[in-house]
């Protein structure tokens, strides 16, 4: 095998392995501030790509401008997920209506993508316009990301105190509540940055993945792989899962071939499930009684 | 229909009343509309056989499958392979039926393993990734399957090779799939499914081990998808990979949904209205799935109770303001008609630490048959954490826990309810959606004997359990005082009053160890009064009762022995007079 | 947004349609009109072709409906969306045959659903044109009801294969498709045609659509030594991408395959221009610019007649001069049979050599369905595309 095949699955196993990671980061902030998946995750992840597709191309907003209104937008809708499909079932928590709100969510999401936009992909702007071969922009951009996002909730959370009352909420909601945390901000605040990484991971993987309807499907399902092998919450467990599953994806299609990709993706995603559904990086195990 | 022994009574023929209606108008069909209307009603009809087996796990037993629409394909496949004998000599169309139900059976455990040990997200994922790599097996594997270009789906002999014969048989298969369903709703099986859905603790404590619950469940459900996977490539005529949409899943999963969780009437017309909707609805075609989800979510944030909730007049009637419990303990010994074997109950050297805080640090306690044992404490010393450890919901790191001579088996809630222990909880854990006497036969489960078989057909064993669960439920909730609230679902109790459910339920099993945890708090004076007798009562029966208090005048009275904890360990250990004497207790807690 | 008004649009023309007939002609409206049904993938994501067709059926419906109609009969298309799903288009076929009276049916276009239709309409006898291409969908014997007036798959791979050995005279071929239904089946066909004829097939791989990058399979393509990549797939996205990682690895081998491969989407993804060049697409004479960039005269003609009636923005030609055809076809079979009766309709269509159509000539025959004429079938550049037609592909004499 030519050395330039092996760069070449590194270049897109790493680069999509980031945006599964930020899509699983995104999946893991909803839950700690509010103990909810969120079905959303994923389709944050393509309006990221639709969004900057449809603010730079289609109405000609110069990149930057583009780039904020993508983040913002899609901030906006983790927020509208918050209070549309999880704030009204949160209390009702363990009859699990959230997996219902936020699926339904999703698929209106999904839809009126498909409607309004295309149901053919379309193509994304370039971003900086460096870089060619494995070394253009469309790999390292989500590769970036990734690493800028990783490095600012770390700096969130050791540094400052929104960062540290997310990490008290995440750890125990109801002595957070106790203590007098404003909760209820902090989990809208949650989903606003969450809705912006979701779209970061879009915009960063948008000359990669395409401003394409199904990508959110797709993320929803590879997104939460990572945080499945990583443990739920645990964004470095994710991030690690991430990359792990874009390398193992993208060899896979090129020895295997697609059909069996997906197959050998799905088998490793129960048989982890199965021997170890806690993650294998670290349990977060929840009192029941 | 569904028609069991009990099918003479008013209330049961109220039920039967909007299934014989449906039914009416199915049969009449074929009189009044053209083929296109067999072919739509076929459609309706296959969807419910599968929808029926689903809502068995998605709206009794709560487990979140989305992706169900793999085991239509699986059943699809399996019998226009089977029938077409392209990889094997031609099969008769009954075996087809019979092999698809077998492999979908057994698909369905495979997609339901996931459930039995995660988290409602992950299986629900876990169902959708299915759904996507069945389909392309289906693609792949073009030697058995025809890949793409797919293959004919099997066809049925006259009379059945007609619109309207088939529309009859997939009725007769639906009214089938409706009974069977109906069977297993109305029974042990059924009332467990929903406990472990609203109150999977409870039904841990009454002996519901979830996997055995669910994987003959999950054996049903996969079986009638695959039934319904075969008629459907019939109704199709020709099967492809294309025709097994992610959206005909999620269809038939919000059917459920908007019908009604614990219902069966209503997914029922849930199915009816998606199958029919989206064809009165054609030029908005593009928006179906749009809509679909948009009804989820009016559905799960305005009716969660979906339609069965809207036609259930009877539960919006007020139930009387003014009501008082009064239990009558005279009817116990017929509870205890075999009494339990008499065993005590020994927590010895009991440690269990939570990260650094030690909950129990070495406790010590005995409750002999017949002796009431209070076990108090202030908030956090431990007492919940004792019954939790009895209970099964902890292993203890040291030391351990005995019934009679026997260790209690560590970790396994469910286990106890066999071996004689039952219990209630600081805060009810009851089905709010079933009424009281379904929440009180839910502590019958165990002693049912009618296996799943022949419950799925009604053979007489299941109408002798319900027969003798109802009559023990319903003494049960005469003996605590209830009788009157038999039928009024259980979420609209109060809370003192859904006390005493759960000790109706408890008593089901007619334990020989009976932990009660805070049973007085927020009952008023007198009822306080009468829940002392009824313990004293119970404990008469020769069972050993721990009973967990604040009220330390309530414990005083009634128990012979009383345990103090304190930080995880026995403060002080007596009968009532040595402990009200004792000065580190009355300095502490009692205060006087 | 192209397909949101759209959707409208057929939605509102159905309604309007429906609503002012009954105003104008209430008592005989029944009686008078021929009743086409057409069912079509409108909207979803394999909605292209019908969309191109949808703009010739209803083209061709004015336009005899304006001349007077057949036989003084208005013509009356009843449109179903089926979004490509086989569920949705058997409800619909046999809403039309029992619930909508329709007197023949158009469509529908993609496999799937073609495949589940085909036996409901053979079963009601209902005449029953369409462009699909899957090999078996015709099979007079079982469906004597049923006429292709488009190329079958087999006149597809014909095409492909001939270019590759005989005009590009290559030996070593690469076969790629993605992994739908389509895409596995084709390229399994395609490998044992290629083999028949003695060609080598290096390698033959199922690519999923949504791979982001196809570098590695351009590379092992290349090491395989193919000088020639036979590419079946209906995604823009992953014909896009195989361009683009052509480029990028420095390789200049030509692309030759499914009409996919020539679609203005394609246009939109490359990264440039030059990326679209030695890509060939499955054209038809009738649709093809010649070395002055003149199109074959009886499609010129028409085109000048349709003039602006016709927006040929977005879509490829032949999809359009098919519905038009389908339409006439019809209109003639009701005109020579003197009624709409479905024996009437089959012994016209059956008793057609060379129907001179605008997409080709149309033979058939009650032993042969397949209408439309192999020598038609040829390649086009693929990034020549205007008015949905292509330049012809070199080497054609």
């Amino acid at each position: 095998m030519e050395y330039a095949s092996v760069f070449s699955i590194l270049a897109t196993g790493l680069a999509m392995g980031a945006i599964y990671a930020l899509v699983g980061v995104t999946y893991n902030t909803m839950y700690s501030t509010s103990r909810v998946m969120s079905f959303t995750a994923g389709q944050l992840g393509m309006l990221g790509g639709v969004l900057g597709s449809a603010f730079v191309l289609r109405l000609g907003l110069p990149l930057v401008v583009g780039f904020a209104l993508t983040l913002a937008c899609c901030a906006t809708i983790g927020v509208v997920t918050e209070i549309v499909a999880v704030r009204p079932v949160l209390k009702s928590l363990d009859q699990h209506l959230y997996v219902l709100s936020t699926l339904a969510l999703s698929l209106m999401i999904q839809q009126v993508t498909a409607i309004e936009w295309s149901t053919e992909p379309q193509p994304f702007p370039r971003v900086f316009g460096i870089g060619s071969g494995v070394w253009d922009e469309k790999f390292w951009l989500p590769i970036a990301a990734c690493a800028l996002v990783t490095l600012f909730l770390e700096w969130l959370q050791k540094r400052t105190l929104v960062g540290r009352a997310f990490l008290a909420v995440a750890e125990d909601n109801f002595a957070a509540q106790v203590l007098g945390l404003p909760e209820r901000n902090l989990r809208i605040a949650g989903y606003a940055l969450a809705g912006a990484i979701g779209g970061l991971a879009g915009f960063a993987g948008g000359e990669l993945m395409l401003a394409f309807f199904a990508n959110g499907g797709f993320l929803n399902f590879y997104g939460f792989v990572p945080v499945a092998l990583g443990g739920l919450g645990n964004n470095r467990g994710s991030i690690v899962g991430g990359l792990a599953l874009g390398l193992f994806q993208q060899a896979a299609n090129f020895w295997v071939g697609g059909v069996f990709a997906s197959v050998a993706v799905f088998v490793v995603f129960i048989v982890v499930l199965l021997v170890a559904p806690q993650g294998l990086f670290g349990p977060t195990t929840a009192r029941r009684v | 229909m569904a028609i069991s022994e009990n099918a003479l009574k008013p209330a049961t023929i109220a039920s039967l009343a909007p299934f014989l209606a449906i039914g009416v108008v199915a049969v009449l069909l074929p009189f009044v509309g053209n083929d296109y209307w067999a072919v739509i009603g076929t459609r309706a009809a296959i969807y419910w056989v599968l929808v029926a087996g689903l809502n068995l796990i998605v709206g009794f037993a709560g487990q979140l499958a989305i992706g169900y629409v793999a085991l239509l394909t699986v059943g699809a496949y399996v019998t226009s392979i089977l029938a077409a004998g392209t990889v094997l000599p031609p099969v008769p169309l009954p075996l087809c039926f019979a092999a698809a139900a077998g492999v979908g059976a057994l698909f369905g455990v495979l997609v339901g393993l996931p459930a039995l040990r995660l988290r409602t997200f992950y299986f629900a994922i876990s169902t959708l990734g299915f759904a996507t790599i069945v389909t392309q097996i289906a693609l792949a594997w073009r030697s058995v399957t025809g890949g793409g270009v797919g293959l004919a789906g099997p066809e049925f002999p006259p009379p059945f090779n007609t619109a309207w014969g088939f529309y009859g048989l997939c009725l007769g298969a639906a009214s089938f799939a409706t009974w069977i369903s109906a069977n297993i709703a109305h029974s042990r099986f059924g009332r467990a499914l929903v406990a472990v859905r609203d109150a999977d603790v409870a039904a841990e404590a009454n002996g519901i081990s979830k996997a055995i619950l669910l994987i003959p469940i999950f054996l049903l459900g996969g079986a009638m998808a695959a039934v319904a996977g075969g008629l459907f490539a019939t109704l199709q005529t020709y099967i492809t990979p294309d025709a097994f949409t992610f959206d005909l899943s999620i269809m038939f999963f919000i059917a459920i949904l908007i019908g009604g969780r614990g219902s069966i009437l209503g997914p029922m017309i849930g199915t009816i209205v998606l199958t029919i909707l989206p064809e009165a609805a054609a030029p908005l075609a593009s928006w179906s799935t749009f809509l679909y989800a948009a009804l989820l979510l009016v559905i799960v944030l305005a009716v969660p109770g979906g339609i069965a909730d809207l036609i259930d007049f009877k539960n919006r009637r007020a139930i009387t303001e003014e009501r008082m419990i009064v239990p009558k303990p005279a009817l116990l010994p017929q509870l205890f008609a075999h009494r339990p074997t008499p065993a005590a109950l020994t927590l010895n050297g009991v440690v269990l630490a939570f990260g650094g805080v030690r909950a129990l640090d070495g406790v010590d306690i005995v409750v002999r048959p017949g002796e009431v044992h209070g076990l108090i404490g202030p908030n956090g010393s431990g007492k919940t954490t004792a019954l939790n450890v009895i209970s099964g919901y902890y292993a203890p790191q040291e030391g351990e826990a005995r019934i009679g001579g026997d260790p209690l088996p560590a970790g396994r809630p469910e286990l106890r309810a066999g071996l004689g222990i039952a219990r209630t909880f600081q805060r009810p854990r009851l089905v709010a959606a079933e009424t009281v006497l379904e929440n009180v036969m839910i502590g019958g489960t165990i002693s049912g004997r009618a296996g799943f078989l022949a419950t799925l057909l009604s053979l007489p064993g299941r109408g002798r359990d319900e027969r003798e669960l109802e009559a023990r439920a319903t003494r049960a909730l005469q003996a605590v005082g209830l009788e009157a609230l038999a039928g009024v679902k259980a979420g609209r109790l109060q809370h003192g009053e859904q006390r005493f459910v759960e000790i109706a339920r408890a008593l089901m099993l007619a334990p020989a160890i009976l932990m009660l945890d805070e049973p007085a708090a927020g009952l008023s004076s007198d009822e306080i009064r009468r829940l002392g007798e009824l313990i004293a009562e119970i404990a008469k029966q020769g069972v050993g009762v721990l009973l967990v208090e604040h009220h330390a005048d309530f414990i005083f009275e009634i128990c012979r022995h009383v345990t103090v904890l304190d930080q995880g360990r026995v403060l002080a250990a007596g009968t009532p007079a040595e402990i009200r004497s004792h000065r580190e207790v009355v300095d502490a807690y009692l205060g006087r | 947004m192209t397909i949101s008004r759209r959707a409208f649009n057929i939605g509102a023309v159905n309604v309007l349609g429906l609503a002012s007939q009954t105003i104008v002609w209430p008592a005989l409206a029944q009686s008078e009109q021929i009743r086409i049904g057409w069912l079509g993938a409108l909207t979803g994501p394999n909605s292209a072709p019908s969309d191109g067709f949808n703009r010739g059926l209803r083209y061709g419906v004015d336009a005899v409906n304006a001349a007077g109609g057949a036989n003084g009969r208005r013509i009356e298309l009843i449109t179903r969306d089926t979004q490509g799903d086989p569920t949705k288009a058997v409800n619909a076929t046999q809403e039309m045959i029992s619930a909508l009276k329709v007197h023949a049916i158009f469509g529908p276009a993609n496999s799937g659903e073609s495949l589940a239709t085909t036996p409901l309409m053979a079963r009601a006898k209902m005449p029953n044109l369409h462009p699909c291409v899957v090999n078996s969908l015709i099979d007079p014997t079982k469906y004597p009801n049923a006429f292709r007036m488009g190329p079958s798959n087999r006149q597809w791979d014909d095409a492909v294969r001939n270019y590759c050995l005989k005009i590009l005279k290559v030996k070593k071929v690469a076969v790629i498709g993605d992994t739908t239904g389509y895409g596995v089946t084709a390229v399994g066909d395609s490998v044992a045609a290629f083999k028949t004829d003695g060609a080598d097939v290096v390698y033959s791989a199922q690519i999923d659509a949504t791979q982001p990058d196809m570098t590695p399979d351009v590379l092992r393509m290349k090491s395989a030594g193919a000088e020639a990549i036979v590419a079946w797939s209906t995604s823009t996205g992953m014909a896009a991408r195989l361009f683009n990682a052509r480029a990028a690895s420095g390789w200049d081998v030509p692309f030759v395959g499914h009409p996919s491969l020539g679609s203005g989407e394609v246009g939109r993804l490359i990264e440039k221009a030059a990326n679209w060049e030695k890509v060939y697409a499955i054209n038809y004479k009738s649709c093809s610019f010649d070395a002055e960039g003149k199109l074959p005269e009886r499609t010129q003609a028409f085109l000048d007649k349709a003039g602006s009636k016709l927006d040929l923005k977005g879509t490829l030609l032949w999809w359009v001069l098919c519905g038009v055809d389908a339409v006439d076809l019809f209109a003639k079979a009701v005109i020579e049979s003197g009624g709409v009766s479905s024996e009437g309709v089959i012994k016209f269509l059956n008793a057609q050599s060379k129907y001179p159509g605008l997409f080709g000539d149309y033979s058939w025959s009650p032993t042969q369905h397949n209408g439309y004429p192999t020598d038609e079938v040829v390649m086009g550049m693929a990034n020549s595309s205007r008015n949905g037609a292509l330049k012809l592909a070199p080497g054609y004499a």
